[in-house]
């Protein structure tokens, strides 16, 4: 087994069509501009689709749809140590949505994190990076979610573990729209309302996807924040395709200190290649040739 | 708040699972397991206690009334206890998560698989009313819950035969470092002054009487109910080896293999199904060997139970000294 220290040390030379940048895998938190973080969320999207576009078919439509998300909290909120991805006074972060791994290892490789010629092996049988995200990658996975609704039990774990030892840490949470099916989110949104747990921020990725197609035509599950308001928690609303307002919630949540913090970030599958978005697919089918016009319309590198 | 009178005060009752019809003995008894783990949590303090509503019956009350800051009641929802116990290991803390045997297992299996025993977490899942010992009912009786855990990668299982043994469960528990799944009953009746406390080691089997005819092996309250039936059966003129099994999981396999060829019968006496259990890891160490002696497994026999007493219960189920000793004695009839 790869652990990540090994990944660290390894020679980190960059896979040719992914280009990386140094400044972008400083340790801290990066404070990147909303400017700087349209090149990181572009990058991103240009990374999904080729690395979904490999296997023919994937998760591309939540890697397009939530980059803005993934950007803003590594390149902008969360300290990070990327040679020490363990560090004690790291931000946590945990991927509840597994499946949006295309873009999960993308946002690693990007920051530093991993070794970006690992994004070449992804899903390949052997490669620690599978399709549903596993710790076995190393520490720079902190949780292991392929089984959904399960993430908010565990970041709340990790924020009491902090509170306890009177650690500033805060623990991050990307959540699917779907997983509100599951109870056990509610078990946790109950919690983590009733202990008044400021030190966690949820980011519910609502994209209306799930596997047999859009949420609301599977269960309806409006109204969203009402919901989570009544739990106890400061809810925040926002176009999750848009920076700006994601790093104001982020701030929001971070001067928030009397609950927990669910950002509810509507995102567009498929955002930012025209002919992927709005469909509506948890699986999406992506020949070489809808890459290829995928990636024209999301433009070539801009640094 | 709503006030309430001293009169009614009185009515009021901290652990529900003593008392009532719930036991037959109305004596106070020593919380074996609420003792050792509060010393622990004075010895550690990243010790951190999760309880689902059910402290007292857990013994948990005075770590909670010891350690506040450290004690976290979570409300009846089994499946996020579990998962915040994930969290707080990852956060460096070592938890012990306590509800009964039945919700902590059935209840959030894929919690438990994922987020304690997947990561190798250094997390305790502590379960009580083991098997038949409840007047609670069905839902209450864990009948398979060691077959459950038995079944995770990476979960060591510990039973302590008796309060005699249970500090030595507990501090097995809090020194393995990984998950542990700790089957307990609450102690019936004190452990005397003349009793030694014993002490146990995982993965290793206790002889605790040498025979030559028949060797049982139990786990939990059915080392008790063994010894007897050794009595009636030696008795009778038979030669009984008893032993003691305290982690089913890992098994101490050589110890089996040795003695399974010395004895005219291998007996497993277990408060639990005979699928998947004691009885089940026994006839797999011994599927695998080329000479064995036959195999009787004492247990429940893969039906659900109902609620009464343990006494009513274990005799239901054929868990009674004489039962045991008479099932034994008609296996090994022509």
């Amino acid at each position: 087994m790869t652990t990540s220290s090994d990944l660290i040390q390894s020679n980190r030379t960059c896979a040719p069509w992914f280009p990386t940048r140094a400044d972008w895998q400083q340790k801290g938190r990066l404070r990147l501009s909303s400017d700087v973080l349209e090149l990181v969320v572009h990058a991103l999207r240009r990374a999904v689709v080729t690395m979904v576009a490999r296997q023919g078919q994937g998760y591309v439509q939540q890697g397009l749809g939530a980059a803005d998300i993934f950007a803003s909290l590594y390149f902008h909120e969360m300290f990070i140590d990327p040679q020490s991805p363990a560090s004690p006074i790291r931000d946590r972060f945990l991927l509840s949505t597994a499946h949006n791994s295309a873009l999960f290892h993308a946002t690693l490789a990007l920051r530093g994190m991993i070794d970006s010629n690992l994004l070449d092996d992804y899903v390949k049988d052997g490669s620690t990076l599978e399709i549903n995200v596993s710790e076995r990658l190393g520490p720079v996975v902190e949780g292991t979610f392929g089984s959904l609704g399960q993430g908010p039990s565990v970041a709340c774990g990790l924020a009491v573990s902090d509170r306890i030892k009177g650690r500033e840490n805060r623990t991050y949470l990307v959540l699917g729209d779907g997983e509100l099916q599951e109870g056990q989110v509610w078990e946790a949104a109950m919690f983590a309302g009733s202990e008044k747990l400021s030190n966690m921020c949820i980011v519910l990725d609502l994209n209306w996807l799930q596997v047999e197609g859009h949420s609301d035509s599977v269960l309806r599950m409006n109204p969203i924040s009402d919901k989570w308001r009544a739990f106890g928690w400061n809810v925040i609303d926002i176009d999750g395709n848009h920076i700006g307002s994601i790093l104001n919630a982020l701030q929001s949540a971070r001067k928030h200190t009397a609950a927990p913090t669910l950002i509810v970030a509507s995102t567009k599958p498929g955002n930012g290649a025209k002919i992927l978005e709005n469909v509506f697919s948890h699986n999406a089918k992506l020949s070489q040739e809808t890459a290829t016009t995928a990636l024209l319309q999301l433009g070539e590198y801009k640094w | 708040m709503v006030k309430t009178t001293t009169e009614q005060k009185n009515l009021l009752v901290n652990d529900f699972t003593q008392g009532g019809a719930h036991t037959t003995h109305q004596v106070v008894v020593p919380r074996y397991y609420g003792d050792t783990l509060l010393s622990l949590a004075h010895e550690n303090e990243n010790i951190v206690c999760l309880s689902a509503d059910l402290t007292s019956p857990t013994e948990t009350d005075i770590f909670r009334d010891t350690f506040p800051k450290r004690f976290i009641n979570v409300g009846i929802a089994e499946a996020n206890m579990v998962g915040i116990a994930g969290g707080l290991a990852r956060g460096g803390m070592q938890p012990w998560l306590h509800t009964f045997c039945s919700f902590a297992t059935r209840r959030c299996y894929d919690q438990v698989a994922m987020q304690i025993a997947y990561p190798k977490l250094n997390a305790k899942v502590v379960g009580f009313l083991p098997g038949l010992s409840t007047i609670l009912g069905v839902t209450h009786q864990a009948i398979d819950d060691i077959a459950l855990m038995r079944a995770i990668p990476n979960m060591t299982i510990i039973e302590p035969s008796g309060p005699a043994q249970v500090p030595a469960a507990v501090r097995a528990a809090a020194e393995h470092n990984g998950p542990v799944y700790l089957r307990l009953i609450r102690a019936a009746f004190a452990k005397t002054q003349s009793t030694e406390w014993e002490p146990m080691t995982i993965g290793r089997a206790e002889q605790l009487r040498k025979g030559t005819d028949f060797v049982l092996f139990a786990s939990g309250i059915t080392v008790s109910l063994a010894l007897q039936a050794a009595d009636l059966l030696e008795a009778q003129d038979f030669s009984v080896s008893v032993v003691n099994i305290p982690s089913v999981k890992p098994l101490d396999n050589q110890f089996i293999e040795k003695n399974s060829a010395c004895h005219r019968l291998v007996v497993t006496i277990e408060n639990h199904s005979i699928i998947g259990g004691l009885g089940s890891a026994v006839a797999e160490c011994l599927a695998e060997l080329d000479t064995a002696a036959p195999l009787l497994r004492i247990g429940v026999r893969d039906v659900f139970s109902q609620g009464a007493s343990q006494p009513y219960l274990l005799d239901q189920h054929g868990l009674t000294p004489q039962a045991i000793a008479d099932a034994i004695i008609k296996r090994t009839q022509p």
